[in-house]
């Protein structure tokens, strides 16, 4: 068994990963919250920003914040478009279907990616953002800006979605929607300007989550695309509710990923930590209501 | 921070549901099929290259003459197409078409120059994403529906595994760039390359050179993981230097703890040596790279696949002469020979589909092509499934110019005929040599049983 000092570097890692998957997730929420839309486009939407932004530095020479601008607000564009035109159609229909819709934008963006971007044997690409070289030590430990930034974003992310929700009429008419889209409307509320800027600040996310995951873990498209499963874990633990359990849910995810890397007996089944933990939280909360609901009925 | 009390258990319940589809799709999705042909037209298939960001062609010489590819300079081949089969894998993570590319940008600069005696060679090329009844599927296609003469090009992770009893019975002898045991242990199959158990025999024989207090030897989680480990692990035992063998599934997720695990394992004065594809090598190396441990093992290796100026390029100075990789073929950047300067030519002048550029893969399948065209010249009389299949098995000592060794196809029950390599270090973005051709040693037991069974 490692010692807790080989530990150390893992909660870095894993720390950072899990404040990605937090942001990954709060923007998930929200955008259910407000449309009933389960957005499992949002890796592949991402992936293809840092793409897009990889190709501007390297083949035409953008300037790099300039590319990560267009990274973000193409995922942004895209996100708002697919939820402007395929929204009003779906708003009707139950949630699996409005979910297994985005598939749909997941596989068409994968396609695109695949003919644009080839991940023939001998290419590979990266991108590195410029806070990757400001480091500095916690022990033995390497900790870079970038580790830092990915944590501490989706903290504050977590917090400000939460006061915006809470304190702004805008977060007040997307609550009001989670409740029912129909009496909204009927009280005056602006049902699709709502609805668009939920679909704008999910694109908006899944744009910075897509470069910092190119960053801290690889500018591959099927790699990003897929790594919404663990954003979507977290949701799940949260029921697709809570924004501060999503949070907390996605950071434990990133660390135990981590953490059990070392452990030789657990490291080649680490890749199932989203879903253990998603499967587990899920049936202990289910146990938790039927006790409740049984205590009622007694 | 509760925002939504109100909502419904039946919407949750449908949520729930569609997430689970959605994870299956998930891991569906990286078993797609799709098939691409060879394709006949100068610059191959039609693949992109938009997104190739390797130096492709780039260091070419511009005065190299492409026409010496051919019997007859400038004069385009007009007989009747000789049509080979060629079997890839090519799904996430997991890309071999720019072997097969290469190999038909080669026939497609000899079909340019005289073709072979006068007659077009035409690659067909098909890809496979892993799945044992598309791949024999796909041998059974080439073999009875395109009619293909003869195979060469097929590099696969199960290839090998899933036809060889195929091509025994149907009398095919494969040149290929072979990865499984199978490429390796039967009759009917030989390789231009060392695949990935020879590879990293050659990548752990160098970094036992320097004197590690251990080893650790990560690679893909993929068919024929042990089959590969245990070439290094007897290479490493006879030489009583410990051994952790690790593997990763691929895409890698977290590269971050990847490398640090390796780091942690190895110490200080241990070595790490990779077996991945370059994509996945770059993401551990970077990533190492980000957290500061390129310094914290005495050295880096890898197997073949790392051989690449774009790696070299992307790791940057860093790594010079601290990180190690085997080289089955004659390094690119270190030869000026008139093969070597007419590969470059080709790969940039029919190579638009060869996305990874200068690099193994490209010059396996350069060779793949030289070699195919050598039996194919030596044909006397019609071009038939039996001629050309008799022509690839006595392929004997033919100088290949890329590789340490004159090739041979050869009677043998098994085929390593690639088995002296080189190993190069990158140095301000290019990969030079750190050792010349040297023989893997025969404490693998499969090169002992090679050797002998060859008369080496």
């Amino acid at each position: 068994m490692p010692s807790w000092s080989d530990f150390q570097p893992f909660l870095v890692t894993g720390l950072s990963l899990g404040g990605v998957y937090a942001l990954s997730g709060v923007g998930m929420v929200v955008l259910f919250r407000a449309t009933g839309v389960l957005n499992l486009a949002f890796g592949a939407v991402g992936a293809m920003g840092a793409l897009i932004a990889w190709q501007l530095i390297n083949k035409s020479g953008t300037n790099e914040w300039l590319a990560f601008l267009v990274c973000i607000v193409f995922a942004g564009v895209i996100t708002l478009a697919y939820g402007m035109v395929f929204g009003p159609a779906l708003a009707g229909r139950e949630p699996l279907v409005k979910a297994v819709a985005t598939l749909g934008l997941t596989l068409v963006l994968l396609g695109i990616m695949d003919l644009l971007w080839t991940s023939s044997g001998g290419a590979s690409r990266s991108i590195q953002l410029p806070t990757d070289s400001n480091t500095f030590m916690i022990g033995s430990v390497q900790v870079s800006l970038t580790n830092v930034i990915a944590l501490v974003f989706g903290l504050v992310l977590t917090l400000i979605t939460g006061a915006f929700l809470r304190y702004t009429k805008l977060g007040t008419a997307m609550r009001a929607m989670a409740n029912d889209r129909e009496i909204t409307a009927t009280l005056g509320v602006p049902v699709r300007r709502v609805e668009a800027t939920a679909w704008f600040g999910c694109g908006i996310l899944s744009g910075v989550a897509g470069l910092l995951l190119a960053d801290l873990v690889a500018l591959d498209a099927t790699t990003l695309t897929f790594l919404v499963i663990s954003a979507l874990a977290a949701t799940l633990i949260a029921r697709l509710r809570s924004i501060t359990v999503t949070f907390f849910a996605a950071v434990v995810i990133g660390v135990v990923n981590a953490m059990i890397t070392p452990i030789q007996s657990l490291t080649n089944y680490r890749d199932m930590t989203p879903f253990v933990l998603a499967v587990a939280a899920l049936l202990l909360l289910s146990r938790k209501r039927e006790i409740a609901v049984g205590r009622q009925g007694i | 921070m509760r925002m939504f009390p109100a909502l419904s258990r039946l919407r949750l319940r449908h949520v729930v549901i569609a997430a689970l589809v959605a994870a299956v799709l998930a891991g569906c999705g990286s078993s797609s099929s799709t098939k691409t042909g060879g394709g006949g037209s100068s610059g191959g298939s039609g693949a992109t290259n938009s997104g190739g960001s390797s130096s492709s062609g780039g260091s070419a010489s511009a005065s190299t003459d492409t026409s010496k590819c051919g019997p007859k300079p400038g004069v385009r081949a007009t007989g009747s197409t000789i049509s080979v089969g060629a079997i890839n894998t090519k799904q996430p993570g997991t890309d071999f078409t720019d072997i097969p590319n290469m190999e038909q940008a080669y026939f497609n600069c000899v079909n340019a120059n005289g073709g072979v005696n006068g007659h077009v060679v035409k690659l067909i090329g098909l890809t496979e994403q892993t799945q044992p009844a598309q791949i024999a599927a796909d041998a059974k296609q080439l073999l009875e529906t395109n009619h293909v003469l003869g195979m060469t090009g097929n590099s696969s992770i199960l290839e090998c595994t899933i036809n060889h009893a195929y091509w025994e019975k149907t009398g095919t002898y494969v040149i290929a760039a072979g990865i499984a045991p199978e490429c390796y242990s039967t009759p009917n199959i030989s390789n231009v390359n060392m695949g990935p158990r020879y590879s990293s025999d050659g990548a752990v024989q160098y970094a036992l050179t320097q004197h590690p207090s251990k080893i650790v030897f990560d690679q893909s989680n993929v068919p024929g993981t042990g089959y590969i480990a245990a070439g290094p692990q007897a290479l490493a035992g006879a030489a009583h230097v410990p051994i952790t063998q690790l593997t990763e599934n691929v895409p890698i997720q977290d590269a971050n703890s990847v490398a640090l695990k390796e780091v942690q394992d190895a110490g200080p004065n241990g070595a790490v040596v990779l077996n991945f594809t370059p994509p996945e090598a770059l993401v551990i190396l970077q990533a190492a790279q980000k957290l500061g441990l390129e310094n914290r093992v005495k050295l880096w290796g890898c197997s073949t696949p790392c051989n690449t100026d774009f790696l070299a390029s992307a790791l940057g100075p860093r790594w010079n002469h601290k990180f190690f990789v085997n080289a089955e073929l004659t390094p690119p950047d270190a030869s000026n020979s008139p093969t070597m300067n007419l590969y470059k030519a080709i790969l940039k002048q029919y190579g638009s589909a060869v996305t990874g550029g200068i690099g193994s893969f490209s010059q396996m399948g350069f060779t793949q092509g030289e070699i195919a065209v050598h039996a194919l010249e030596s044909v006397k009389g019609p071009y038939t499934v039996q001629s050309v299949n008799t022509a690839f098995h006595d392929v004997k000592n033919y100088d290949t110019g890329m590789l340490c060794q004159p090739w041979t196809f050869g009677p043998y029950p098994l085929h390593i005929p690639n088995n002296t390599d080189y190993t190069v270090t990158p140095e301000n973005g290019k990969m030079v040599i750190a050792q010349g051709c040297t023989a893997i040693s025969s404490v693998d037991p499969q090169i002992a049983e090679y050797r002998k069974a060859a008369g080496g």
